[in-house]
């Protein structure tokens, strides 16, 4: 049990609206939208944490209310007609059946959004400037265009109001329309909309007065906006403080949502959306400010990753609603299980971002360790036991192997874990000695706890071999053992060492270091920073574009100020191709990706990252023997049916015995991929087995 | 001779069994006054005797295969001596085969009670005087039989007559002797006890559990010193035979906190005398405090100096188990909280951590120092609505404490979910639902419980509804059994029968939770003050689980530890009642122990380690519910089941 749980359970009335705890998730946008609707998949997404009794659930990240504002990057929601009301009454009915509030947040995103688009209009603003991170020169609206968009937001709000929703927000946060009004730095106009605070004010006080007028007093309406820009020549602590004082002052919104930083450009983003390089509420001290200054209930999001934070955050008075977004992301039932008492039962967001970084490149939000979050159709986030109990073993303690475990266990069967090592985690301890991604060890925390709590044999320091296997007489095999760096093809390779390697302390390059990057992730990306911090004299050289290609913009930013400020030399578009050795150091022959041009490095030592090879031996020994040959049916998988030889549900224990044992391979052990994939890999196969 | 002196031999034994019990009436008489029906007393006492108190013998068949014989020989033996004595049928040999053949069931019955002390004393058994004692017995029935014997065949041996004649005067008059202060008494004492019984309610099926209001305007609030107990109480200490039953049911004794009832009662029959203080040959109070031991009628009973430690008194969960399990109807719990009442009322003298409680109640009429708005808190995103002073409902929910406690609001959640399912018309009286008082009438605290009765009663009196129903059996126990001493009678329905009476109208589908092993832990508060033990059960069997019993159940369940305030005085002793508890439980093989209160689900949930997952019926209900409400679409796989 967590200090201060009652203050989080404590139900909050906003007019005559009552949520039932403190807990909430903000407004987000996982690019679940389809079509500009919420459907199957959005709704279910949000319904899980209504099961799972969140207080307030908010959807719809920046949804749209006018055509200017597009709904298409992210798969948003648009709110600018009346097609979507229909889509409303039934996510409000499926929220509200679980005694949750359902709210949304309305937006035009000014020049925050793309051209190139549904409808291919320019971008808005109140006057002619480009965000760096959106990249679109914006056209300055004129007087008839704000008095359309004003009544866009009624229009919406009528829409929210007639769909059943409990109520709304405004984002007034990230640099939207009407905070690009307020911020000097995206507004430059002499009109009344431009230069004294309140001029600037102005059209999020017609935008607000004209929702009110459109859906009456009792609605409930919200603010989302920042609580200090932290930009120079942005919005200041104090011109926050005063805007909220102002707007809750004249009674035209019933909460305030607050926010630190702002979101202009990719560092600003990354920013203000916390990584795990960031403390647990980083900007908890703005609402907190904020909420002296104002009488209206005050929420408040940016990595509050655990309820003690939270109920912490409520308890001393600093917010009135706890937004715990990223954490229902890694666990929905969050609320649930501490009213259950079973608060250690709760996955804990680890601050990985894999979330929201995926939405930034094309991708839906997915949990780097929760696979069943957005999947709510087809993954379960409680695992339900199978009909016949079977035999399983599982080789290799890796996150992918742990998630077999887990799942197999909560299925009911008899599962035996098989660790090489002393230490169940696989590669994320290795990749959790790197710095600030430290934070990664809390995903095979919590597996080894789950597992540990269901009764998993686990055999730590047992390499797991055919006879061992033939002992335990199982029905399924899963093989998760995982991959083993490699050291690339480069003509003398054997000189270099790998990332693994320097983590695991096995190397100790000191002096000057060339750390070679194929992979483009946090693995290489990381060494550099933990040899940096060692003293090391680093230059990070990729065959990508840049340093850290694959790493997402809530992430890639914080990377590269910390390379900066350690004075990595970052070399992008050259290849390594010779390592040869020159007295007591080594000779690097790099070739530009562009030019073909070749140049030379000399340094103490090379460390490679060309990712990993999996380890795949034991798999092909058990191969022969196996009733399905150790194939996974891929049609059953992604149609999530039981996998042939299977007689899950059906045959009394014993019989699948009879035949010997299905074999399946799952994460880095098939081809190296990530966490993610490893989890998702164990977690679709297994519910099923 | 025999025919001349042996009913001479019962007068002179009763004559002096008189002259000592005189000396106790003595001091039975400077108790307090008490209101008592002697004719209607003693008209029962027969059926009291052969009914309700054979009733609690008869559980311990040993004993009642010991006790039927020895008294009842005694009794016949004597009886039939007196009746020869005044109508002259001790002429007759028939006459004296009868009494021959009751001294011989009385010899078997005294052989049985030697059999229970030798080779080696159950353990529940008290020694010294009582250890001689059936040596006295048989000595005397032995002897007297074989007199009658003589007497049946004729004057025979006259020389064996008179040594027997003589053994028997002996043993009878040793016996009378030991009726003022030693195993006698619990005969002549414990028959007036029957007369004059402060409940007697609770004789011939009936049931009397509920405190008694105290006179708060009283010039000395509870019991100080013997002088304080009312009259009849004073007879009751002294109608204790030590059998130790009580003892062997006390959960506080079990987990090794300094209390034994049996020793608390012959402490306070000790206590009343004055003088020195007898040797007590029981087992000693677990861990026992020193007290100084000081007795008197008017010494104060409850203190360092006193025979009766205050941790002693503090450990009781009032649970009754004592209560139930006493052959002589003795009222452990009354006492107890008689004494606790002078401790907290008139000395303020209460364990440490009870004193938040009591203060939380004067400012928030509220253990726990909450607002009393906060009570429909967690029930915020369920459909609960507060009726308001004029309103109606059929069925008053009672949340109770739970309502402010994580553990207990999971149990309220289903239940109002369960009544929200079945459509059921419930309303709950939000911020005007004081605490019931329970806690503080039983930390001793009679003033704050009276105000508190008061103002619910007058609270209930605003609104109207048919029944209350609530899923706290100490709540059950206070509205339905001490609040109509201040005014306010009503049906109070607890959730596991009303549950059940759901359940048997099949208003709501259910299915079955096959395959699921249970064990019910009966509440000390349902079952033994309240009488409900099947209602539970029915429900559970209804939900299909399958029931396993532990070996104490029912009204002779075991208390989980959380009654009567002992969380909160929480007198260390070895190891911890629940824990205990919980081991029976786990004993049964069942994965899930079914409760039916909040305290017990709190006590219990608070064992650590391996163990028994704890449910409140109200959970299983509920996911009894929740399988039947499953999709078609999820009944393709309606052979795999939900985890628990």
């Amino acid at each position: 049990m967590i200090a201060n749980a009652d203050a989080l359970l404590k139900p909050l009335t906003i007019k005559g609206l009552t949520i039932r705890n403190r807990v909430m998730s903000t407004s987000h946008a996982p690019s679940y939208g389809k079509d500009g609707k919420p459907q199957e998949r959005y709704q279910l997404y949000h319904e899980e944490k209504a099961k799972g009794g969140i207080g307030l659930t908010m959807f719809g990240g920046s949804s749209s209310v006018s055509v200017d504002s597009p709904a298409a990057p992210w798969n948003q929601i648009s709110v600018a007609d009346d097609s979507v009301v229909p889509f409303f009454r039934e996510f409000s009915g499926r929220i509200h059946r679980h005694g949750a509030k359902l709210m949304i947040q309305l937006t035009h995103m000014g020049r925050r959004t793309k051209w190139d688009t549904e409808h291919w209009l320019p971008v808005k603003s109140p006057s002619v400037t480009r965000e760096p991170a959106s990249r679109a020169m914006a056209k300055a609206l004129e007087q008839e265009e704000i008095d359309r968009i004003v009544a866009d937001f009624a229009a919406a709000a009528k829409r929210c109001q007639e769909g059943g929703l409990d109520g709304c927000e405004i984002s007034a946060a990230h640099g939207h329309l009407v905070d690009q009004f307020w911020s000097p730095h995206s507004n430059k106009r002499s009109d009344k909309y431009g230069g004294s605070l309140d001029n600037r004010m102005r059209f999020g006080i017609e935008v607000l007065t004209a929702m009110r007028a459109a859906v009456g007093d009792d609605f409930v309406i919200g603010i989302r906006m920042s609580g200090d820009e932290m930009l120079k020549g942005g919005l200041s602590h104090e011109d926050c403080v005063a805007i909220a004082a102002d707007y809750a002052g004249r009674g035209l919104v019933d909460f305030l949502n607050i926010m630190g930083g702002q979101a202009r450009d990719h560092i600003a983003h990354a920013v203000s959306l916390p990584n795990m390089s960031f403390p647990v509420a980083p900007f908890l001290a703005l609402p907190s400010a904020i909420k002296r200054e104002v009488d209206v209930p005050i929420f408040h999001a940016q990595r509050v990753t655990d309820l003690a934070t939270g109920a912490r955050a409520v308890a001393e008075g600093h917010v009135d609603m706890i937004a715990m977004t990223r954490a229902h992301i890694a666990d929905p039932h969050l609320v649930k299980k501490l009213s259950e008492g079973r608060a250690d039962d709760i996955r804990q967001c680890v601050g990985a971002g894999y979330c929201i970084d995926r939405i930034y490149v094309g991708g839906d939000a997915l949990c780097i360790q929760n696979a069943a979050t957005g999947r709510e159709a087809t993954m379960p986030h409680v695992i339900k036991k199978a009909a016949a109990t079977k035999t399983a073993v599982v080789i290799g303690g890796g996150v992918g192997g742990l998630e077999a475990a887990r799942v197999l266990a909560e299925r009911g069967h008899q599962v035996t874990l098989f660790e090489k090592s002393d230490r169940l985690g696989g590669q994320v301890n290795l990749a959790s000695k790197a710095t600030w991604r430290e934070a990664l060890s809390g995903i095979p925390r919590w597996l080894t706890g789950q597992v540990q709590k269901l009764g998993v044999d686990i055999r730590l320091n047992t390499e797991a071999n055919e006879a061992e296997i033939a002992a335990l007489a199982p029905d399924i095999v899963i093989v998760a053992t995982g991959g083993l760096p490699q050291k690339g093809e480069a003509s003398g390779f054997d000189h270099a060492v790998t990332t693994w390697d320097v983590l695991e302390g096995r190397s100790e390059p000191s002096g000057s270091v060339l750390l070679y990057d194929e992979i483009g992730g946090h693995n290489a990306a990381s060494t550099a920073e933990h040899l940096a911090k060692k003293g090391c004299l680093v230059e990070i050289v990729t065959h990508d574009r840049m340093i850290g290609e694959e790493i997402g913009p809530t992430n890639q930013p914080v990377h590269l100020r910390e390379l900066y400020k350690l004075g990595v030399l970052m070399t992008p578009n050259a290849e390594l191709i010779e390592i040869y050795p020159e007295g007591n150091r080594l000779i690097a022959a790099l070739r530009n990706t562009m030019t073909d041009a070749e140049e030379e490095r000399v340094v103490d030592s090379v460390v490679v990252d060309y990712g990993t090879q999996p380890v795949d031996g034991l798999h092909f020994k058990l191969k022969d023997k196996a009733k399905n040959k150790g194939l996974t049916d891929l049609k059953a998988l992604i149609d999530g049916r039981p996998q042939p030889f299977e007689t899950n549900g059906a045959a009394p224990r014993g019989e699948g015995r009879a035949g010997g044992y299905t074999l399946y391979r799952i994460g880095d052990a098939v081809a190296g991929r990530n966490i993610h994939a490893a989890i998702y890999d164990a977690l679709r196969l297994c519910k099923d087995l | 001779m025999t025919a001349t002196f042996l009913p001479w031999i019962v007068v002179l034994m009763i004559a002096v069994a008189g002259v000592q019990i005189g000396r106790r009436l003595r001091l039975w008489r400077r108790g307090q006054p008490a209101p008592v029906d002697w004719l209607g007393g003693l008209r029962a006492l027969p059926k009291r005797y052969l009914v309700d108190v054979h009733h609690v013998v008869e559980r311990d068949r040993a004993a009642a295969k010991m006790h039927v014989p020895l008294a009842g020989g005694l009794v016949a033996a004597c009886g039939f001596l007196l009746i020869g004595l005044v109508t002259g049928l001790t002429a007759w040999r028939f006459f004296w085969a009868l009494v021959t053949l009751a001294f011989l069931a009385m010899t078997a019955g005294a052989l049985l009670e030697i059999r229970r002390r030798y080779p080696r004393r159950l353990a529940r058994l008290s020694g010294g005087s009582w250890q001689t004692f059936p040596f006295a017995l048989i000595a005397f029935a032995i002897a007297s039989g074989l007199s009658a014997l003589f007497a049946t065949f004729g004057n025979a041996l006259p020389a064996l007559e008179l040594l027997t004649l003589i053994l028997a005067a002996v043993g009878g008059v040793a016996l009378a002797a030991t009726a003022a202060e030693g195993p006698m008494r619990h005969a002549l004492a414990g028959a007036t006890h029957l007369v004059v019984h402060p409940r007697p309610q609770r004789f011939g099926g009936g049931r009397s559990t509920e405190l008694k209001p105290l006179d708060l305007d009283a010039e000395k609030l509870g019991t100080e010193t013997p002088a304080d107990f009312a009259w009849n109480r004073l007879v009751a200490f002294d109608a204790c035979v030590q059998c130790g039953r009580c003892e062997a049911a006390c959960p506080a004794f079990a987990a090794g906190q300094p209390l034994s009832p049996k020793h608390l009662i012959a402490d306070l029959a000790a206590a009343s005398a004055g003088g020195e203080r007898p040797p007590y040959h029981g087992n000693p109070y677990p861990n026992a405090r020193p007290v100084g031991g000081r007795i008197g009628l008017h010494a104060p009973i409850v203190s360092a100096e006193g025979v009766i430690h205050p941790d002693t008194l503090w450990s009781c969960t009032t649970c009754r188990a004592c209560v139930e399990e006493c052959p002589m109807m003795i009222e452990h719990v009354d006492t107890i909280i008689d004494l606790r009442r002078f401790q907290t009322q008139e000395r303020g003298a209460i364990p440490l951590k009870a004193e938040e409680p009591l203060a939380n109640f004067r400012g928030c009429d509220e253990p726990n120092g909450r607002v009393l708005a906060e009570r429909t808190d967690f029930a915020a995103g369920l459909k609960l609505p507060v009726i308001a002073a004029g309103g109606q409902t059929d069925v008053l929910l009672w949340l109770g404490q739970a309502a402010f406690d994580l553990r207990g609001q999971r149990t309220l959640t289903a239940l109002i979910r369960i009544l929200t399912a079945a459509k059921v018309d419930i309303a709950v009286l939000g911020a005007d639902e004081r605490d019931c008082g329970d806690l503080a009438r039983r930390l001793g605290d009679e003033a704050t419980f009276q105000r508190l009765a008061s103002a619910n009663v007058a609270a209930l009196a605003s609104v109207r509804f048919r029944r209350i129903l609530t899923a706290d059996p100490h709540a059950l126990h206070v509205l339905r059994n001490e609040y109509p001493a201040f005014g306010g009678t009503y049906e109070v329905v607890h959730h596991t029968a009303f549950l059940a009476e759901l359940a048997a109208a099949g208003r709501i589908p259910l299915s079955p939770l096959a395959g699921r092993s249970i064990t019910y832990h009966d509440p000390c508060y349902l079952g033994r003050y309240n009488g409900e033990v099947e209602a539970p059960r029915r429900l559970l069997d209804a939900l299909g689980l399958e029931r396993h019993e532990m070996a104490r159940s029912g009204k002779r369940a075991m208390c989980c530890g959380g009654g009567g305030g002992a969380p909160v005085a929480d007198i260390p002793g070895d190891t911890r009642i629940p824990d205990l508890r919980m081991a029976q439980a786990a004993e049964t093989g069942a994965k899930t122990v079914a409760v039916a209160c909040p305290q017990c689900a709190a006590m219990l949930e608070g064992v650590t380690g391996e163990r028994p997952v704890v449910k409140d019926v109200a959970e299983l209900f509920l996911e009894a519910i929740e399988a039947a409400a499953m999709r078609p679409a999820e009944a393709v796989r309606a052979l795999e089941v939900e985890p628990a």
